[in-house]
């Protein structure tokens, strides 16, 4: 019998680019895990939550906190769900959440269904402008806002990690495309 | 279109896809005895409203929520846009 063995490939792994003062990178190992909150059981889950993490889950959706100890973050993405973020090489991630919640909200790991991709210099968000519909103006979306959007018909997610950057998050099934339109956008705007 | 979500602030109408009237929300007994004769009319039978009609959309490429908008059908102008899920509560209903 053939002796196959499987390489774990995340979509875009090693990918480092700059385009002028804009720099392109795919974070290594980030890992991400899915919280929904029980109907009827929220306020246990969040009390789990706050134990677990040390901070609270972010009251506003569109906004994200990091960890007490900054090793992950919370982003809140909707009314009953938010999306913990961290770095983890070995495939346990939901299995981490998990134990640390204790049974008292759903947690699923999303690791593998996304692609993620790093933005960062002063070029950044005017790259960004010409396919994200968010307003991306500091005022208007501040350090730690996050938002569940669509860049060239791809389903994305768009956090603003500092001044000028981001973490975005596409489909892992269209990853090079989406690499393909926000590298294609910033040579646009060089 | 702008559609301007209770929780996220104003969005692009790309974001969003269309289902059609909110009375969808008003699901009729199946127990009832002229339960047959609610379905047809819940499943086929809509007004054709023109002017201000409540409607149901659906925020896929955003937070998955499900909105009620009241939108003028001559104008596209939104006067309204409520959580679908406050708007079934607030009738009565558990989930």
């Amino acid at each position: 019998m053939p002796d196959f063995t499987l390489i774990s490939a995340p979509p875009l792994a090693g990918y480092n680019s700059s385009f002028g003062d804009i720099k392109l990178s795919a974070p290594k190992d980030l890992a991400i895990v899915s919280i929904a909150l029980p109907l009827g059981g929220e306020d246990a889950a969040k009390a789990a939550i706050t134990s677990a993490f040390g901070i609270d889950l972010p009251d506003t959706v569109g906004t994200s906190s990091p960890t007490k100890d900054g090793t992950a973050s919370l982003m809140r993405l909707g009314a009953d769900q938010a999306f913990v973020v961290f770095t983890s090489a070995t495939p346990d991630a939901e299995r981490q959440i998990a134990a640390k919640l204790n049974g008292t909200a759903y947690t699923t790991d999303q690791t593998d269904a996304w692609c993620s991709l790093e933005i960062s210099g002063p070029g950044a968000r005017r790259a960004l402008e010409r396919i994200c519909p968010i307003d991306l103006h500091p005022d208007a979306f501040a350090v730690g806002a996050v938002a569940r959007t669509v860049m060239e018909h791809m389903g994305a997610i768009i956090a603003r990690t500092g001044d000028d950057s981001f973490l975005l998050l596409s489909a892992s099934s269209s990853a090079k495309s989406f690499l393909h339109a926000v590298e294609l956008s910033a040579r646009n705007v060089i | 279109m702008i559609i301007n979500h209770p929780l996220l602030g104003p969005r692009d109408v790309a974001e969003f896809i269309y289902l059609g009237d909110a009375c969808l929300i008003d699901r009729p007994d199946w127990e009832a005895d002229d339960a047959a004769e609610a379905f047809h009319e819940y499943g086929y039978l809509r007004d054709n409203i023109a002017g201000p009609m409540q409607e149901l959309w659906y925020h896929e490429q955003g937070d998955r929520s499900w909105l009620v908008v009241t939108r003028d059908t001559l104008t596209h102008e939104i006067t309204n846009v409520e959580m679908a899920r406050d708007v079934a509560r607030a009738r009565g209903r558990s989930k």
